[in-house]
């Protein structure tokens, strides 16, 4: 049996439902431009009916959740490329600023071992000359200082890297605290049967935060998940974070700890992976080239001008125009520096006498000559300009392509996840109407209970 | 399917590409080079860095060539005046010769080559920018001193020492003759010559013999002086190809790294263009939407 009460009941579930609905809908508008946010969509469904021999009763309707659209693949795809996105950027922007101690300012080593060498060739014109030989004794030290410059630059620049590396360390951990705490949020309210679709939304911003700093992997594990870097290292797991430290080594670099061991080389993505590849990898091999580059003129220097004689005719044995770089050349650019200050003692003389420009013309030979790992001086530095703006180059375009696919990437989110405002208005419309209509309903059954009741009273 | 309802950080990075074109354009435009850092060609930056030390090597040869000229030019020079010089005694000594002179007047000759004698000696002392000249590589002293002890009066100091100096790529020329090859060499002895003759227009015998010496010397002194010439030949053509070398290696930088400006500016203006129509279309989009219809 029907009765006008029931379709009360029915009436008041579509007033409750509607109202639920349009509840989503405001809140859609209200986080139109909220960074991370899945639109929400209410969960309509038609209530359990009665079956009453032979008729089957609606019940009417039911708002049985308000679920947030989202595709969990391509939130993960976006983690990944976030992680690369951060590794390049952090490369990149390090690189840019390694090859300016590489460009042609007339102060860089390419242009003092030039001045260098054309300074050797005037002497070698008057080799007796006392302010030739100062002027090869300046340029000499030219050479020394844009070495020393360039390499105390790269040096400056591991050492703000590695200040980085420990302030990322630090937004990690305080990410990774975060995570852990929404995770137990989450819990709770999906324990209690309820959507957490806000939370999983500052979750996923905050797991895509945490990506851009460090390679992240995202293993579910029931209505919680865990967190861990690429290699295995937990970061997360449920309610817990784990924090990671940092640590300086012997020569005060700073190595990361997680639970007392040094994951440090195994962190390859994310800014901190860029940062880590710059200071640990990129720079240091740009600075054992240079190394290489200083330690082999000044032997190859050193080498002819001992064998030659001073402007005093005494044989220049022991008398150095470079002082020695060190033996394995680690080093050798930071420390390079002249050892003679009397220009008469520079060896131009092959034959002892004053006016011999013997010794010159084979200190000036060198310009050309293999010396260094079977190159030339200025081929050798010439192909550390190529290592340096092809590294730069590299991450650049690397970096330009990860940015085009992320960029795809979060319009695919977008279009599945993002709030349409023409959507919501057109939701907005249809949940007013079904109000209205539901409202009418109720305002039909009331005017036929007064019927009723009126039917008794006459 | 699904359209996604925010372009605006399409558009956003649109922007910041075209910005980023921008930039690299007007950065080409002030410098006029399209190679400002490594990475904008690293291929081009490593063979611009091999084209500024060629560039510089070839300015410093040239520099080279123009110190060595300087000196080769007043050698040659002072050769000039050897030989007019040496002419000069050989026609005293003929004219010694002649059996009609008496003593006095032979005496009055042999004064004359005396003064030649000391003209010699300064020229072959000649030094330029202090270093003398035909002193081999001892060029702090002068390569001749008077010596009464010594048979042609002079004694050389100097020694057999030739410099070679680069000035170019595989091309180094010799820069000096020592005195020793020039006026002291083994049967053309320009000051043992000039004193015999003294001594024999002073006695009055063996002057035939003595300007017969004189003759070899100056033939000697003359056959050396080509080799001067033949240095500054040399000097001369090496400035020309130093020249055109600096000019290909101008050439060479402007092709590797210098920015083509028209195609910079047409760039630049495309990129500006393709700004203002993205700046024109994010002002245009997202101005109104179904809620603005809601009456």
């Amino acid at each position: 049996m029907s009765s006008l009460n029931a379709s009360l009941a029915i009436a008041l579930s579509g007033l409750a439902s509607e109202q639920g609905a349009l509840e989503a809908t405001s809140n859609n508008v209200a986080n139109v431009n909220t960074p991370g946010y899945s639109r929400q969509v209410p969960v309509l469904v038609a209530s359990d009916p009665i079956v009453e021999d032979p008729l089957t009763f609606g019940t009417g309707v039911t708002l049985q959740s308000i679920q947030s659209v989202r595709d969990p693949v391509l939130e993960s795809q976006i983690q990944q490329e976030t992680q690369t996105q951060g590794q390049l950027s952090a490369l990149v922007s390090a690189l840019s600023q390694t090859q300016t101690n590489f460009s042609s300012t007339g102060g860089d080593i390419g242009s003092a071992i030039s001045q260098f060498f054309d300074s050797v060739n005037q002497l070698s014109t008057s080799p007796a000359d006392l302010s030739l030989r100062q002027n090869v004794l300046t340029a000499a030290g030219n050479v020394a200082t844009a070495f020393n410059v360039a390499s105390n630059n790269l040096t400056a620049q591991r050492t703000s890297l590695d200040q980085g590396v420990e302030q990322t360390v630090g937004q990690i951990n305080q990410l990774t605290a975060e995570i852990a705490q929404l995770n137990g949020q989450i819990s709770n309210v999906e324990n209690a049967g309820q959507s957490a679709g806000t939370f999983v939304d500052q979750r996923n911003q905050l797991i895509n935060q945490l990506s851009s700093l460090v390679d992240v992997s995202v293993i579910p594990s029931g209505n919680s998940l865990i967190l861990t870097t690429a290699n295995g290292t937990a970061l997360v797991d449920g309610q817990h974070s784990f924090q990671l430290s940092t640590r300086p080594d012997a020569v005060g670099v700073q190595h990361i700890f997680s639970q007392g061991s040094d994951i440090t080389s195994s962190i390859v993505s994310g800014q901190l992976g860029g940062m880590l590849a710059a200071r640990d990898q990129q720079i240091p091999a740009i600075q054992t080239q240079l190394d290489t580059l200083a330690a082999g003129l000044a032997n190859a220097v050193n080498n002819v001008q001992t064998g030659g004689y001073d402007l005093n005719g005494n044989a220049s044995t022991g008398h150095n125009l470079f002082t020695p770089p060190p033996a394995s050349t680690v080093g050798a650019a930071s420390s390079l520096s002249v050892a003679l200050t009397d220009p008469a003692l520079i060896a131009a003389s092959s034959d002892g006498s004053a006016g011999s420009n013997g010794n010159a013309e084979a200190l000036y030979a060198l310009r050309n000559q293999a010396v260094i790992n079977g190159q030339s001086p200025g081929d050798y530095y010439s192909n550390i300009i190529f290592n340096v703006g092809n590294a730069a180059a590299n991450a650049t375009a690397s970096q330009s392509a990860s940015s085009l696919v992320l960029q795809q990437l979060n319009d695919q989110r977008s279009s599945v996840s993002g709030v349409s405002l023409d959507e919501e208005a057109a939701n907005m419309m249809r949940y007013q109407q079904a109000y209205a209509a539901s409202a009418q309903v109720i305002s039909s059954i009331n005017s036929m209970m007064q019927t009723v009741i009126n039917m008794k009273n006459s | 399917m699904r359209i996604n309802p925010n372009p605006l950080s399409d558009l956003l990075s649109a922007l910041s590409q075209t910005q980023q074109q921008i930039n690299s354009d007007l950065r080409q435009t002030a410098s006029g080079q399209s190679v400002n850092q490594p990475s904008d060609n690293p291929a081009a930056a490593a063979q611009l860095a091999r084209n500024a030390d060629q560039t510089a090597e070839a300015d410093q040869f040239l520099r080279s060539v123009n110190s060595l000229s300087g000196e080769m030019q007043n050698a040659d020079s002072a050769l000039n005046s050897v030989i007019t010089t040496l002419q000069r005694a050989i026609s005293l000594g003929v004219e010694g010769a002649n059996g009609t002179l008496n003593a006095s007047d032979r005496a009055a000759l042999a004064a004359e080559v005396q003064g030649i004698q000391s003209e010699l000696l300064s020229l072959a002392n000649l030094s330029y920018q202090g270093n003398f000249v035909f002193a081999g590589t001892a060029t702090q002293a002068a390569p001749y001193v008077l010596d009464s002890t010594s048979p042609s009066g002079v004694r050389y100091v100097g020694n057999s020492g030739v410099n070679q100096i680069t000035v170019g790529n595989h091309l180094t020329v010799a820069a000096n003759l020592p005195g020793s090859q020039l006026f002291s060499a083994a049967g053309a002895d320009v000051f043992q010559s000039i004193q015999d003759l003294i001594t024999g227009l002073q006695n009055g015998t063996g002057i035939d013999t003595a300007v017969d010496a004189v003759s070899s010397a100056y033939q000697h002194i003359n056959a050396q002086r080509v080799f001067y010439g033949n240095v500054m030949n040399q000097l001369t053509s090496q400035q020309t190809f130093l020249n055109n070398e600096t000019t290909q290696l101008a050439q060479q930088q402007n092709n590797l790294g210098g920015a083509d400006l028209s195609k910079v500016l047409s760039d630049l203006v495309n990129a500006q263009t393709s700004r203002q129509a993205t700046l024109e279309a994010i002002g245009q989009t997202q101005q109104t939407n179904l809620f603005n219809y809601i009456k």
